[in-house]
């Protein structure tokens, strides 16, 4: 007898389901089911998975999402848990007890959770900037560094050097602005087509690429032609990239 | 985990953090210097020998990265302090935040 179950989600489905050996280390992933609602498990020993081997945990990070999206897929409406989530067994209970009554007890705000996320996926955006080709607009926009630009030009080496740095200076300053008004406008534009909205953080990106915003929002799966719509709106902006990954299981948003 | 010094990567850690130091103070310098150009104290002739001299730094700092193969250490310590700043300034400027994700945490 295990001594402890390993949680990967939980579903709305009332089925004592077997998925096979899918878990982390190749475990057997089945279903406790309490009502109409079941925790998606492995046996597990009663201590949490450790290792100093990136790669390793890694690869049981990845087994972790497989098992939600197989649940989800095959199992409907899914809460995902966090990766490490063990129930142990206490003196009194067997661990398939204790998640029964944990599954009993927060019934009515597992459902609730649930009722929110039915239907939905979550989709994560990243909208980046080739910083090359917006200097280039700005500079053809704007009558200062135009002017600036030309200037330099008719310089001797070592003074058209100070007033590239100036130029430069000016034009990160711009760039951050303009920055600050894409964000804005986008944020907009897409939390008009999406449930709700959460920021991610901003990842380093190469040169001269940079991120713009990184967000994961909930969307219904029926309304994401209108986000995928306006997503190429925004990506046909010149020198902007989008990435649009999804649906996930709704990580994020339980 | 073991850490792995050899004279090799000793020498390649060392020469990044050193030249990432060059090249703040160097950013420092090109600040001051655009400063008072900007602010017109300088002559004609000062902000031409200026701009000549920043350039040479320039130049000679681009050419022992590429000699010395260190172009992405110096990345990687410039990154990283910047990561550090930033971490900082956000902890200063966002103190309820923080408070809730330590309060997180503690659940």
């Amino acid at each position: 007898m295990a001594e402890g179950k390993y949680i990967y989600c939980i579903v709305e489905n009332s089925k004592k389901v077997n998925l096979g050996k899918i878990g982390l280390g190749g475990n057997k992933v089945y279903t406790i089911p309490c009502q109409d609602i079941s925790a998606v498990v492995h046996d597990s020993p009663a201590k949490p998975y450790e290792s100093e081997d990136n790669e390793v945990v890694k690869d049981w990070v990845i087994a972790h999402e497989k098992v939600v999206e197989t649940a989800w897929e095959k199992l409907g409406t899914v809460l995902p848990l966090g990766f490490d989530t063990i129930i142990m067994a206490d003196k009194e209970k067997n661990p398939e007890e204790i998640v029964k009554d944990w599954l009993k007890e927060d019934y009515q705000s597992l459902k609730e959770k649930l009722e929110k996320v039915k239907g939905k996926a979550e989709y994560v955006i990243q909208v980046l900037w080739d910083t090359k080709v917006i200097f280039h607009i700005l500079i053809e926009k704007d009558e200062e560094l135009k002017k600036l630009s030309k200037e330099m030009k008719s310089k001797p080496r070592g003074a058209a050097y100070m007033y590239k740095q100036k130029l430069e200076k000016l034009l990160r300053g711009r760039l951050e602005r303009e920055a600050e008004r894409y964000f804005k406008e986008f944020y907009g534009r897409i939390k008009a087509c999406t449930d709700e909205i959460g920021m991610e953080k901003i990842k380093k990106e190469e040169e001269p690429r940079q991120m713009l915003m990184n967000v994961s929002c909930l969307a219904d799966k029926k309304d994401v032609k209108t986000l995928g719509d306006e997503l190429d709106k925004i990506n046909n902006g010149e020198g902007i990239f989008v990435r649009f990954t999804g649906p996930w299981p709704p990580y994020s948003f339980v | 985990m073991p850490i792995d010094i050899n004279e090799d990567n000793l020498k390649h850690g060392l020469l990044g953090l050193v030249i990432a130091i060059v090249e703040i103070i160097r950013d420092a310098l090109k600040h001051q210097a655009l400063r008072r150009m900007e602010g017109g104290s300088l002559t004609d002739e000062e902000i031409e020998r200026l701009g000549r001299a920043l350039e040479e730094i320039d130049t000679a700092i681009y050419q022992m990265k590429e000699e010395q193969g260190i172009t992405e250490t110096v990345k990687s310590v410039r990154d990283g302090l910047d990561d550090l700043v930033d971490d900082v300034l956000d902890r200063i400027i966002n103190p309820k935040t923080r408070e809730e994700e330590t309060k997180l945490k503690e659940i």
